[in-house]
């Protein structure tokens, strides 16, 4: 990173926006916690049981691959991409470790450098068709959806993994502290992790930068390819790390692991209720996080109140169109100017 | 991409789509039939039992029409520079509520218009989101893929309906007129519908113009919001017609039907020539690799293949079409003496020595 990227991105020069649209975030991320303490009190008051610690328990650690997923999304999108191919990334993560440790017993820190491996090859992948070949995001993971989801299915070779070792299990189904799961602690932990390099480092800050105009940020000597490369690479990465910790929370993982209940989307859903906007350079992974449990709360609530579990898809629907509704930008983007030139990079 | 993003906004949309960017688009379509007819002569020859005498050939279109269908419409919605990722589960949900309404009792064919009804109702309440609020069309498209699937499978209940009059299976499904069968007959009539409509009407150079320059298009007086609803109904219409047209062929509706209509349709319309960011493209061009696409898999599924690793070719032909037709559009989309004019006055910008050098391939697209 040059002298002038540097400048550029410090925190003097970026100090009114960044105040802006921190106050936003923060605004989206009380929004959720309000909805949540809502949702929660309601179901529990209706339903003692939704606060038992045992579902307590179950809804976080449900949520922590949507969140680990979702950490991962946040990054492609606001450097204004997206990453439709995390289905097939969690699935190839969760089966190439899922029969050694089926079979071998692998150790549990060997497989999590083999899915960060898996998760970095694939997201290079996407990562070149993107900044390299100039390939439109969506397109892009949208055919890579289908390769590594063909790729899923050779490595697959019509087995399953149906039985983990009890560690895998240990770490993806029990407690810190009743209520609060390993699986989610993890979850939380990246998001810190990745939340303080995209506050504190030049180049978490130029993810911003390209996000809300490439031009602009390409003119201060940001590296805009590079940037946006990054950001596929460590989202598959996450996505695979996702991947582990569901195989851990479900003990199982096949052929179409991941595809076949659309994680994509959900992750997605996740990210833009946690007020990410797919217009790139605003929102953060602290309210996706957030968004992750909030839908997974969301859901288990539905499940209590006993609407059949047929219209959770329709759940996550209203609560992507709710999230849009709240979100004060979304309705004034088209005034006078082009509203989407160079929308959906 | 910020490829496009790198040239002033000014100097990127001041152009319309000139001679040479439709030159090119013809030589993509005609390249697309010469793939089309390679493909058909190589599986005829490598398959045994692909040609059958050319009606197996044209029974096998049976199996992939329903995608074309769906890219149809999509083409239009994609060729306004929005998209529609709802077209899937509104596939499914106008097959599972035309069954539906049949079985209590209503006439199908009534039930069909019903349908069909219901779907472009759908649409132009997307359309009018869309519009309305403002909002991001792959947001509203989203939610509204969630809410459609999750209805459709509430409608259809544990055993979706199946067996329809013999008439109705018929014509929607699996009949057939000499050796060409119906639902070839419907999609050709679709298709030279919207051929016209995009390519020949009013409305349809609007489309194209709202989808290369929405401010221009505004400025010149079109509606640009009323044709936007406009394409979002199209859309929704043509994917209930290709929910009741798989309703036809497997003679039973099923509420998870269109999930997987939906990725090849875009791969077919993006493959057919249109640009995923609106302005450009041919409907011949959707045609044409609606039948490259289809003909690719069902030719692998026929050789023994899996379905998978049918889509999994799918998506590596995209993206091999893609490089290979960006790589195009930026060899031959602006002259050397532009690019060097270009790369002076960035130069002039940055000042020398300011930071990264530039990216590589910067040139517009």
């Amino acid at each position: 990173m040059s002298a002038v990227a540097g400048s550029l991105t410090s925190r003097r020069t970026f100090l009114p926006t960044r105040a802006l649209w921190a106050r936003l975030v923060r605004l989206r991320e009380l929004q959720l916690l309000l909805a949540m303490a809502v949702v929660v009190a309601v179901s529990a008051v209706l339903h003692p049981d939704f606060v038992s610690s045992s579902n307590v328990s179950f809804m976080l650690a449900d949520s922590s691959v949507t969140a680990t997923l979702a950490i991962g999304q946040t990054l492609v999108i606001l450097g204004k991409g997206i990453d439709l191919s995390v289905a097939p990334i969690l699935g190839i993560a969760a089966i190439v470790v899922g029969f050694p440790a089926q079979n071998h017993g692998l150790p549990l820190a060997v497989a999590l450098v083999i899915v960060m491996g898996v998760g970095i090859v694939l997201g290079v992948g996407n990562g070149i068709l993107v900044s390299w070949a100039r390939i439109p995001p969506i397109i892009t993971t949208l055919a890579t959806l289908s390769v590594y989801g063909g790729l899923q299915f050779i490595i697959a070779n019509g087995q399953e993994v149906v039985n983990i070792p009890n560690f895998y299990d240990t770490f993806g189904n029990s407690d810190l502290v009743p209520g609060v799961p390993w699986a989610l602690l993890a979850a939380v932990g990246l998001a810190l992790v990745v939340w303080l390099f995209l506050r504190q480092t030049n180049l978490g800050r130029s993810i911003y930068a390209v996000g809300n105009d490439a031009d602009a940020a390409h003119r201060s000597g940001i590296p805009v390819q590079r940037i946006i490369f990054l950001t596929y690479v460590l989202c598959g990465f996450l996505a695979g790390i996702a991947g582990l910790i569901y195989l851990c929370h479900t003990g199982s993982a096949d052929s179409t692991t991941g595809t076949d209940s659309n994680v994509e989307l959900t992750s997605i859903a996740a990210t833009l209720i946690g007020g990410t906007t797919l217009t790139g350079g605003r929102g953060g992974v602290i309210g996706s996080v957030l968004g992750a449990i909030f839908l997974s709360i969301a859901l288990t609530a539905m499940v209590f109140a006993r609407i059949p579990p047929i219209w959770e898809p329709a759940g996550v629907g209203g609560l992507i169109l709710l999230a849009m509704v709240t979100d004060r930008h979304s309705g004034n983007l088209g005034s006078g100017g082009p509203r989407r030139v160079g929308r959906r990079h | 991409m910020a490829a496009l993003l790198s040239a002033p906004p000014a100097q990127r949309r001041s152009r319309t789509a000139t001679s040479s960017e439709r030159r090119r688009d013809r030589i993509w379509v005609m390249a697309l039939a010469v793939v089309l007819g390679v493909e058909i002569l190589y599986f005829s020859i490598a398959v045994s039992g692909f040609f059958g005498g050319g009606s197996g050939l044209l029974s096998l279109t049976e199996q992939f029409l329903d995608v074309g269908v769906i890219a149809l419409g999509e083409a239009a919605v994609i060729l306004a520079g929005e998209i529609d990722l709802s077209a899937g589960t509104m596939s499914s949900l106008s097959g599972i509520t035309m069954a539906v309404l049949w079985r209590q009792g209503m006439e199908i064919w009534v039930a069909v218009l019903v349908a069909l009804a219901i779907s472009g109702a759908i649409g132009l309440l997307n359309g009018l989101i869309i519009t309305v609020f403002k909002v991001d069309s792959l947001l509203v498209t989203l939610a509204s893929q969630f809410i459609l699937g999750a209805v459709a499978t509430a409608l259809g209940g544990g055993s979706p309906p199946y067996g329809f009059p013999g008439s109705f299976v018929s014509i929607a499904g699996t009949g057939t007129v000499g050796p060409v069968p119906d639902q070839l007959i419907v999609f050709a009539v679709l298709a030279a519908g919207v051929a016209i409509a995009i390519g020949r009407t009013r409305m349809g150079r609007s489309l194209a113009l709202i989808g290369y320059n929405r401010p221009a298009a505004r400025w010149s007086g079109i509606r640009v919001d009323r044709t936007v609803v406009g394409a979002f109904v199209a859309s929704a219409f043509m994917a209930g017609i290709s929910g009741i047209l798989v309703s036809g062929l497997y003679n039973a509706a099923r509420n998870d039907i269109g999930d997987s209509l939906l990725l090849p349709a875009i791969t077919v319309v993006v493959l057919g020539g249109v640009d995923i960011f609106g302005g450009r493209g041919r409907i011949s061009g959707v045609i044409i690799a609606t039948f490259v696409l289809g003909f690719l898999t069902e030719g692998m599924l026929v050789a023994g293949d899996s379905s998978l690793s049918a889509t999994m070719v799918t998506g590596i032909l995209l993206i091999v079409c893609l490089v290979f037709k960006i790589g195009l559009e930026r060899r031959g989309g602006s002259d050397v003496l532009g690019a060097v004019r270009r790369r002076a006055e960035r130069l002039r910008h940055l000042g020398p020595g300011a930071g990264a050098p530039p990216a590589v391939g910067d040139e517009l697209p």
